[in-house]
């Protein structure tokens, strides 16, 4: 993986940090909203516009994160079928194909942010030009763009077999599992010390 | 031509392995470029506006709220309260799983959250109780499908959001489905049990019951939080969303405290209730701000985060898809043929059917709905066929696409928590898969069970 670097590491923690930042905060806005209709019984215009925007940026700035970490799905029973050196080219195929996406969305995208620019129309009810939140469109491919340029490195090397969820995210699945297991196993002792609830649920009732 | 072009370039993609919504949304830029004068911005426009879609808004909520009920201990005390209800019967281990999985169903939007949320935990204690292995896979492969039909369900959301249906109204459409596959699976475990002697647990005793429910309740309560708030009118779906998010965050960082800065400081049984509660509505103010940065919360932000975007990503390609679609006037062109060649609706659904169980092998749900569902809404409306109805076959196809090879996600969640090869779950799964496909007969052709909750609660649709 990229991450082993010094740079590498520093670079997920911002993409990671920045992924759980505007979660956050789009629920926040939302839930705040809510709240602030029935205790306060007023409301933000410009709350909605804000937290599409945030999805917005969140979603498209980590795209290239989910093909970093082998986030996104897709079929490889056919290409299972061949042998490694096979997959491998598939891989790269795909890669190209991955690089054509990011690369035709960026030409749109780009042309759109510019018009937008240079016809400055404002967002609908947040006072800022409409090509500042748009822009994360050009940003989110580029990254994108870069990524499948990484990952079709990567696999040229060796250091990556594809693309998708494979391996990948069943290891994910192990690491939870075992952490669970952990968490458990505490909850027991815990349990045993202040007489709560049974932590295993596949225990049978007493 | 054109038509041609994109379903065989998407298939192309698809096949070679290319990530789903890289195939979609290639296929259609493609399509676009090559015969349309559609221009390049306005490619990148229709993606950017599924990101400002109110309805599609509601998704990474649920999905976020799901990820704080599955990290914090939620699904172990909803077992918990599953087990002492019908723990006693034959294979009663099995049926207070799928029991538990319709809980989680019905406070969490997703079928793979579900597997994981309650297979990792009930898997290894039937093993343990002396069910195989293959019997606890896939009962609980099968029985996480009900995630997506229980309200509520991100793909009911996708579907609303695709044919402008109401959420509400499909969500209450859901419950009584729900219910009825449930139960059918929880037969099929207790034939299938006295057929196999599988083992029972001692009768649980009225006092553990209550506990057990008492320690859930707040789980629970999400039901009424959800369902309650939309129906009675204090919040739209995805607000709904969004505060279930929140008040999951609560429960599992300061009411459970399996998460969090609290975790190591259980609540001391031997106060009063008062105490505790008053305590604990004093250390959740203090210790508020640490909960929300907390490594644990951060984790649970970024796997949702991970989710939503992946999701996301596939949604707005598909919504490209859907819109070459369109642009083409295709799915006008076979209403037309459809109409015209004579079909009575039961044929119709027949064909829906077929179509949605292949469809379902290959692709993910959000993304067959998206393309389906313009095409198969008008010729439904022509014949009649409420829309709500329609709303709920595709679902209950997409639940049987979610265990069939070879893009399940079911699947994939399920060999990954018990190690099994997806081959070997496929397998474990199959018998539970045909009571999903008798269940998906009787919801296709007995409209009534969809559609007497929601107009119901709703009033007759005008149609």
């Amino acid at each position: 993986m990229s991450g082993d670097s010094r740079l590498g590491r520093v670079v997920n923690t911002i993409e990671e940090g920045l992924i759980a930042l505007l979660f956050a905060a789009m629920t926040l806005v939302t839930f705040s909203q809510v709240v602030a209709r029935y205790v306060f019984n007023s409301g933000a215009v410009w709350a909605l516009e804000l937290t599409t925007y945030l999805f917005a940026w969140m979603v498209l700035i980590g795209i290239s994160y989910g093909v970093k970490v082998n986030a996104h799905l897709g079929v490889d029973a056919f290409v299972r079928l061949f042998d490694s050196r096979k997959q491998r080219i598939f891989a790269l195929v795909a890669v190209a194909a991955g690089l054509a996406y990011a690369g035709i969305l960026f030409t749109g995208s780009w042309e759109y942010v510019g018009k937008l620019y240079k016809i400055g129309i404002e967002a609908e009810d947040i006072e800022i030009p409409r090509w500042i939140p748009m822009s994360a469109l050009p940003i989110g491919l580029s990254l994108l763009f870069f990524r499948f340029a990484q990952a079709g490195w990567m696999i040229v090397t060796g250091r990556k077999s594809g693309l998708l969820i494979g391996d990948e995210a069943q290891d994910t699945i192990r690491q939870h599992l075992e952490q669970m297991r952990q968490e458990n196993e505490a909850g027991k002792v815990d349990s045993a010390s202040n007489n709560s609830s049974d932590s295993d649920g596949g225990a049978p009732p007493r | 031509m054109t038509i041609a072009f994109l379903f065989i370039a998407l298939f192309g993609l698809l096949l070679i392995g290319v990530p789903i919504a890289v195939s979609l949304g290639l296929a259609s830029a493609l399509t676009i470029m090559l015969f349309s004068n559609d221009s390049l911005a306005s490619i990148a426009l229709k993606f950017f506006e599924t990101m400002e879609h109110y309805t599609l808004l509601a998704i990474p909520f649920f999905i976020l709220s799901s990820a704080f009920l599955s990290t914090g201990g939620v699904a172990r005390r909803l077992i918990r309260f599953a087990t002492a209800l019908v723990g006693h019967m034959h294979g009663g281990l099995a049926m207070a799983s799928v029991l538990a999985c319709m809980f989680f169903a019905a406070v969490s939007g997703s079928s793979p959250a579900t597997v994981v949320a309650i297979g990792s935990i009930v898997i290894a204690g039937m093993v343990k109780a002396g069910y195989t292995k293959e019997f606890a896979a896939g009962v609980i492969c099968n029985s996480g499908t009900l995630g997506i039909l229980i309200p509520p369900s991100i793909v009911m959301v996708v579907y609303a959001a695709a044919t402008d249906s109401s959420v509400g109204r499909l969500f209450m459409a859901g419950v009584i489905p729900g219910l009825i596959a449930g139960l059918m699976l929880m037969i099929g475990i207790y034939v299938a049990a006295r057929y196999l002697k599988l083992p029972r647990q001692p009768r649980a005793a009225f006092g553990e019951i209550w506990e057990s429910l008492k320690d859930a309740i707040w789980g629970l309560m999400l039901i009424v939080v959800i369902m309650g708030g939309i129906y009675g009118g204090i919040f739209t779906p995805t607000e709904a969303a969004a505060v279930a998010a929140v008040y999951a965050f609560a429960v599992s960082l300061f009411v459970y405290r399996d998460m969090g800065p609290l975790k190591t400081r259980a609540a001391d049984p031997d106060v009063p209730f008062i105490g505790r509660f008053a305590k604990g509505c004093v250390e959740s103010i203090l210790y508020l701000p640490a909960g929300m940065v907390h490594e644990d919360t951060r984790k649970v932000l970024l796997d949702a985060g991970k989710m939503t975007i992946m999701l996301l990503f596939i949604i707005g390609n598909a919504m490209l898809f859907a819109h070459v679609l369109t642009t083409e006037r295709i799915p006008h062109a076979i209403t037309e043929t459809i109409i015209s060649a004579g079909f009575e609706p039961w044929m119709f659904l027949i064909i829906v059917n077929i179509i949605l169980l292949i469809a379902g092998n290959f692709m993910e749900p959000s993304a067959i709905l998206l393309i389906m569902a313009p095409i198969l809404f008008p010729i439904a409306v022509k014949l009649g066929i409420d829309p709500i109805h329609l709303g709920i076959i595709m679902v209950v196809n997409m639940e049987i696409g979610l265990i069939t090879p070879p893009v399940g996600l079911n699947l994939f969640v399920t060999s990954g928590i018990t190690g099994m090869s997806i081959l070997q779950v496929v397998k474990a799964a199959f018998p539970w898969l045909m009571i999903l496909l008798v269940f998906l007969v009787l919801v296709t052709y007995v409209p009534t069970i969809s559609t007497f909750l929601p107009d119901l609660v709703f009033g007759k649709a005008i149609s």
